[in-house]
């Protein structure tokens, strides 16, 4: 008797937890696993939008792993500096103050807009990108966007030497502000293209 | 009325949980600051090395992943080692990832920092200056040029200074014969490559004896099966079975004073055929007669002797015979000599009694363990102050002052010219873990060099190399930059040896070994053990699960027996007896000679006892060791005792064996037949032109198959062919494995359980006395067994004939494991992690860790047969032969396993899948393994 009794109550209280949750998070309702969407809040601001949309930066510049390794990697902050060592702030504030030295007749100041001064702090760099043995070097911690499980072993170099766009599981990246999980990354996902494409169906091409 | 069972609560609940759920864990992804030259994460970078597991000085080629070494495998182009590399060896990267390695300097047994150990050992050094007592620097084997280049500098400091070398397993008195013999303390060395006849007088050259890997490379390479080729033929006389032994095509049984005696026997028996005339005086046996027939019959030049027993006159008997066969020169090579043992005996023991008279004020003790292995020679607390370099707080370390850890290997630059005029280079692959530092280093900032200046290891070697070895090097060589940058890419350099001339022994100065006193009790043997060696490894869980080749027990040393000599005393397997006051299980060793008694050294090691808790923690279970005791006992207390009394003692103590059963034959009230799984021929019928392959080597089942068209593999078909007549036993594979596919330790109960994980093992039969080492991993059958009964289909044939498991999608039925003819899968019956948490970093992160309730199995090494197809897809061409290599293959000394695709008609697996040797295991269940063995052909009947 007791025993139905507990029963009964620890049920009811799951339900009902079950259907809170599934009425607050309808939307969400999805298979364990499928992190479609996922796009968590960055360090630094950066828009893949800006770099590989609007400047049309290829995306193995940037992830230099994607053709030789497994893994595409996250670009360290030295590569940023091919750039931003002299670009430190959008043009637009680069001209605002120009137009306002020019009127206050001095010469412009640098602009370094808080986003990039990130990556410089990062390196240990001041405002004027020298070093500064005041500041310490701390590598920038992004998000991890993309994660298969530990059983799969995704290989970044196959998919490229076989010609498979990044924008096929990424999507359309180069039009994202924020990094953004765009495919569900789920076996199905991949075993579809797989036949699409006739590649191997062999499980030991992923669980290693 | 409907209760609410647990099933449907979880179901809802669950239900509930999942649509709860978004991303578990929030991750994040730190790449480096800037990027690193020769570093993409994800893939790996190899760099040449060299090995110190032990004085060999074999070549390595490190592989790092994202800046941590994850395995070590053989450098093909070394010289000495060829590629091949021992389960020591192998294991050795796990040791760097010990988080029981002293962590930073000690004083008076205290942690302190390097600047307070440094002032203190100062002082010492300059009070012994000031008061001119004697300085002595006590090491083991030590051929690296800089730091016997550092050591020299540093004892020209002192007055009264003197660096003394001993070796744990010692080839003293070899060295005492071949130094008066060659005018310098080294050995010629050995080429077994080059003899017809071997004939080996209890050296166990291809497990433990100076430099296996080399000699088993060579060995391997004599013993040729095409219808024109060396093949040598090997005696051995020994006392105990050793893995040589087992592995001999004649292998006679002597007591220790018994192979003295046959010693100066065969010198009697070549005396009289050569003519020459020697005071020595014994009958030889018809065996010996036939021995030294065939030993004169051979040409001058192609015999080798080699003899491994530490006795003077045994030695120079044995270099008598040698320079009257002419083998000097040619077997026993002089041109580049050996520097790979140079302990000498004599001056420990000079050392000992300065050490008694209260002479030593200042003692330096690197590399070696006197308090261990020489327990009770020297009474350091008459030495006023001792330092001590051991990386780890041992025997010897714990009574020192002062303690200044050495780095590991993998940590710190070094070099080792282990042959003459071969020098190997070792280069860090890592930062240190620890605060440790070299040894060089040390020495340079007590006399005044740089201090603490991290790179100082570095100039000093390159100064050394720059000083001693650029000359040495040959007007090729060019500048120092060129030099230096081609010996650490190589991973070492070959310089011009230096000439020496072979004075033979005078034949009047030949003398018969002294008899050993005594009868009571039994012949006392101590021998090193596969892996453990002198017990320097003894912090490596890896080598203490590893089997012993011949035993076949993990985790403890053993008293072994004879069947008679246990019998006579009455025990069994297992039953304690006390040995001269060291009280050990009984193992019965087939083939041993009966009035010994073998005990391996290198166990009872301070420190051990942090394996009580290796392995699961559960209610049934048994502690590996108990608490506060220590894996196996140290044996060393015996040495110097030729007979020890043997008494049963109170108490049983389990061994774990993971092959209790030694014959093919199947017992008699179960039909007496001898099980077909090791195919066995002699030379003379296997090269016998006529001989049909089932005539050589018995028949093969022929194939019926209910879907013959069900796997076609139409790309690649990867298999796997083991020749039983290279293959030793020597165990590397297992631990190459080990390291490469992440395989737990779990515990000695646990194996005691039949629960062991290794992926490869190697299974030891012996028969009539004669003994097969056949590895068996996974077959890969096309018909596999395994896979007809997964109920979930996690186990499932590739299109290449790979035989997958699936982790992800095992339920742990065990099904598969029941209907494996082979018995080759394991279960994780528990989560095996490490006992060392930092070890976690010698994972590779190429495979998948198994957790528990799955099933797990050789996977051809899967993860570098698609590395490699990716790598050639990339550069845009096809596999080779040979681009895919699996731990086991590649790490194989005696090149005994060879691996590729049986669909290319020209790949070496091709050609040894159609050799007439070839038979598969159990081809009568019609499984068609992709693994298969090359019979095993001895030289019986030339």
């Amino acid at each position: 008797m007791y025993r139905t009794r507990v029963g009964t109550i620890t049920l009811l209280v799951g339900l009902a937890l079950a259907l809170v949750s599934l009425a607050t998070r309808l939307s969400a309702l999805r298979v364990p696993g499928n992190h479609q969407g996922y796009s968590p809040t960055q360090p630094i601001a950066y828009s893949h939008r800006l770099h590989a949309g609007e400047l049309g930066i290829d995306c193995r510049y940037c992830h230099v792993g994607a053709e030789q390794s497994p893994h595409a990697g996250i670009p360290p902050a030295g590569i940023c500096m091919n750039c931003h060592t002299s670009v430190s702030a959008p043009r637009a504030d680069v001209l605002a103050e120009a137009k306002k030295a020019e009127a206050a007749n001095r010469k412009p100041e640098l602009v370094v807009s808080p986003e990039i001064r990130k990556i410089y702090r990062a390196l240990g760099l001041n405002d004027k990108r020298e070093r500064d043995p005041k500041l310490e070097r701390d590598p920038i911690a992004w998000m991890q966007v993309h994660k298969v499980p530990d059983f799969v072993r995704f290989d970044h170099r196959s998919h490229i030497t076989a010609s498979v766009a990044c924008q096929d599981c990424h999507g359309p990246v180069e039009t994202m502000e924020r990094m953004r999980q765009h495919s569900t990354l789920l076996m199905g996902s991949c075993v579809d293209c797989h036949r699409k494409k006739k590649a191997t169906l062999d499980c030991g091409a992923c669980h290693q | 009325m409907t209760s609410p069972t647990r099933r449907s609560f979880l179901k809802l609940s669950g239900f509930s949980m999942l649509a709860a759920c978004s991303r578990g864990l929030d991750q994040k992804a730190i790449p480096l600051l800037v990027p690193h030259e020769e570093r993409v994460p994800g893939r790996a970078v190899w760099y040449a090395t060299g090995c110190s597991g032990c004085a060999a000085g074999c070549g390595v080629l490190a592989r790092s992943r994202d800046g941590r070494p994850v395995k070590l495998e053989g450098n093909p182009a070394h010289p000495l080692s060829k590629g091949g590399l021992c389960a020591t060896g192998q294991a050795s990267v796990l040791s760097l990832y010990d988080s029981h390695r002293l962590h930073g300097p000690r004083s008076r047994g205290e942690a302190v920092d390097w600047k307070r150990v440094d002032a203190e050992v100062r002082a010492g050094i300059e009070a012994a200056r000031g008061s001119g007592t004697a300085v002595r620097f006590l090491t083991g084997t030590i051929h690296s040029p800089t730091v016997l280049a550092a050591i020299r500098s540093f004892g020209a400091r002192f007055g009264n200074f003197q660096h003394v070398q001993y070796d744990a397993l010692s080839s003293s008195a070899q060295l005492d014969v071949y130094e008066k013999m060659l005018g310098t303390r080294a050995l010629p060395r050995p080429r077994f490559d080059r003899a017809d006849v071997i004939v080996g007088f209890d050296a166990d050259f291809l497990a433990t004896w100076i430099s296996p890997v080399e000699y088993t490379r060579d060995y391997r390479a004599g013993r040729s099966l095409e219808e024109d080729g060396r093949h040598s033929y090997h005696v051995q006389f020994e006392a105990r079975v050793s893995l040589t032994g087992a592995n001999a095509d004649r292998r006679f049984v002597r007591s220790p004073d018994g192979l003295r005696d046959a010693i100066s026997e065969l010198a009697v028996a070549v005396a009289r055929r050569t003519g020459a005339s020697i005071p020595l005086t014994a009958t030889p046996k018809p065996e010996i007669k036939e021995l030294a027939a065939r030993l004169t019959a051979a040409d001058r030049g192609t015999t080798l002797i080699v003899c491994g027993l530490d006795d003077a006159d045994a030695q120079k008997t044995v270099a008598w015979i040698n320079t009257q066969l002419g083998n000097y020169e040619t077997t026993l090579e002089t041109g580049r000599l050996s520097h790979q043992s140079q302990g000498s005996d004599t001056d420990l023991l000079a050392l000992q009694r300065e050490i008694r008279a209260g002479a030593v004020g200042l003692l330096f003790v690197a590399q070696c363990n006197p308090t261990y292995d020489r327990p009770g020679l020297l009474d350091l607390t008459k030495v006023n102050t001792v330092v001590s370099f051991a990386g780890h707080d041992d025997e010897t370390a714990s009574k020192a002052q002062f303690v200044c850890p050495d780095h590991h290997p993998l940590e710190s630059w070094g070099d080792a010219e282990a042959v003459d005029g071969i020098v190997t280079v070792s280069q860090p692959l890592v930062a240190p873990l620890f605060q440790t530092r070299a040894l060089v280093d040390s020495l340079n900032i007590w006399t005044g060099g740089t201090d603490g200046d991290a790179s100082s290891a570095y100039d000093l070697m390159r100064a050394t190399w720059k000083q001693a070895l650029l000359p040495r090097a040959g007007a090729g060589a060019g500048s120092f930059d060129t030099f230096w940058a081609k010996a650490v890419h190589d991973g070492f350099a070959k310089l011009k040896p230096a000439t020496v001339r072979v004075k033979p022994p005078a034949a009047s100065t030949l003398r018969a070994s002294a008899r050993e006193p005594g009868t009571e009790g039994l012949a006392l043997v101590l021998y090193a053990k596969t892996g453990m060696l002198d017990g320097r490894h003894a912090n490596n869980p890896w080598l203490h699960e590893l089997p012993d080749p011949v035993t076949k027990i993990v985790w403890d040393n053993y008293a072994c027996l004879s069947a008679t000599a246990a019998s006579r005393l009455d025990v069994k397997e297992g039953d304690l007896v006390d040995a001269g006051g060291v009280k050990l299980p009984v193992h019965i060793q087939p083939g041993q000679h009966d009035d010994v008694v073998a005990i391996a050294l290198g166990y009872g090691r301070k420190g051990t006892d942090r394996f009580a808790h290796v392995g699961p923690d559960w209610l049934e279970g048994d502690p590996t060791v108990e608490d506060g005791e220590f894996v196996g006992k140290n044996a060393a207390v015996l040495r110097g005792k030729a007979r020890v009394a043997v008494k049963t003692a109170n108490g049983r103590r389990v061994l774990a064996c993971t092959q209790p059963y030694q014959s093919l034959t199947v017992p008699e009230e179960l039909g007496g037949d001898k099980r077909p799984m090791v195919h066995e021929t002699t030379l003379k019928e296997h090269r016998r032109p006529s001989a049909s392959p089932e005539e050589a080597h018995g028949s093969h089942g022929g194939s019926v198959d209910l879907w013959p068209d069900d796997h076609r593999f139409k790309g690649h078909h990867w298999a796997l062919t083991a020749d039983l007549s290279a293959c030793t036993g020597c165990s590397a594979c297992v631990i190459g494995c080990q390291a490469e596919n992440n395989v737990p330790v779990v515990g000695k109960d646990e194996v005691a359980r039949a629960r062991e994980m290794h992926w490869i093992r190697i299974d030891r039969y012996r028969d009539d006395g004669d003994v097969a080492h056949q590895p068996v991993m996974c077959q890969q059958c096309d018909n596999a067994p395994c896979e007809t009964v997964c109920p979930v289909l996690a186990t499932v044939q590739s299109s290449e004939g790979l035989n997958q498991q699936v982790y992800n999608r095992c339920v742990g039925t065990r099904y598969c494991a029941n209907n494996c003819p082979y018995k080759v899968r394991r279960f994780n019956w528990f989560d095996y992690p490490h006992d060392d948490r930092l070890a976690n970093a010698s994972l590779n992160p190429d495979v998948v860790v198994r957790s528990r309730g799955i099933m797990e199995k050789c996977s051809f090494c899967v993860q570098r047969i698609t590395e490699a197809k990716a790598e050639a897809k990339r550069e845009g061409r096809p596999l080779r032969d040979g681009d895919i290599s699996p731990a086991c293959v590649q790490s194989c000394p005696a090149d005994a396993l060879v691996f590729g695709d049986r669909n290319d008609p020209d790949s070496a697996v091709s050609k040894a899948w159609t050799d007439r040797r070839q038979y598969r295991l159990l081809e009568e269940l019609n499984t068609k393994p992709s693994v298969g063995y090359l019979s095993l052909v001895r030289n019986r009947d030339v």
